[in-house]
């Protein structure tokens, strides 16, 4: 499997989008979208929980091509917190409740939209981070908190 | 040509390397699919890698198992 490319990534904004499901893109990837110059290997989604929600994000991701098991589709659909998927075109981490954000609505609230891809504001990926304290959270946060500063800064610039 | 020097002085102020606003600078110039070409890397990630499928029932449990299973070195492990 090669890295995680552009078009994986508008096949996940158009399918997803055919198929109503509500997600933003979270962590490093996100960041990335948001123009982040940094290195990351897989896509991170922060899906919303409603049940209704998550049988569709396992209807779009098997039209991606995950092949999932009828009992790993079960276990998204019921809502488990973490889902790793290495059995598709691409790696993606599901986060259905990332440290940090209290509710899938409040960084709904928030989000980015870049080009159609809809992104956690970048106060909520640096949350998420800063919650989970890994040690590579650790050593990439400050530089992703002068992103932050210099995103914001240039937003105001565009819109004065 | 003074308003690139102010912004440039500002975010210096704002506590922002020269190194890293020039980074952020050229990386605001190119378009998304090639920012996206150079960010996403392929590398294998021992133990991680190694199951086509994972679910925890919390983020917690994630976490820990991460700390539990995976080399130190990978930096998955809590502070």
């Amino acid at each position: 499997m090669g890295a995680f490319e552009y078009r994986q990534a508008l096949e996940i904004r158009d399918v997803f989008s055919r198929h109503g499901v509500r997600y933003l893109f979270i962590g490093k990837s996100g960041a990335i979208l948001l123009g982040y110059p940094d290195t990351t290997q897989d896509a991170d989604l922060f899906p919303d929980k409603s049940p209704i929600n998550t049988r569709a994000v396992v209807a779009a991701l098997r039209e991606l091509g995950f092949s999932l098991s009828d009992a790993e589709a079960a276990e998204i659909e019921r809502g488990k917190d973490f889902v790793q998927l290495r059995n598709g075109p691409f790696d993606v981490d599901l986060v259905f409740a990332p440290d940090g954000i209290e509710r899938f609505g409040d960084a709904w609230e928030r989000r980015v939209d870049v080009e159609g891809f809809p992104v956690c504001h970048p106060d909520d990926i640096i949350a998420s981070k800063a919650a989970a304290n890994r040690v590579k959270d650790r050593e990439s946060l400050p530089r992703l908190r002068a992103f932050r500063d210099y995103w914001v800064a240039q937003r105001q610039r565009g819109s004065s | 040509m003074n308003a690139a020097r102010s912004m440039m002085a500002s975010m210096e102020n704002m506590g922002i390397s020269a190194e890293w606003l020039a980074d952020f600078e050229a990386a605001s110039r190119r378009p998304l699919a090639l920012r996206m070409r150079y960010a996403f890397v392929r590398t294998y990630k021992p133990v991680l890698d190694d199951a086509s499928f994972r679910a925890f029932d919390s983020t917690a449990d994630y976490r820990d198992w991460c700390e539990r299973n995976l080399p130190a070195w990978l930096g998955y492990g809590r502070v």
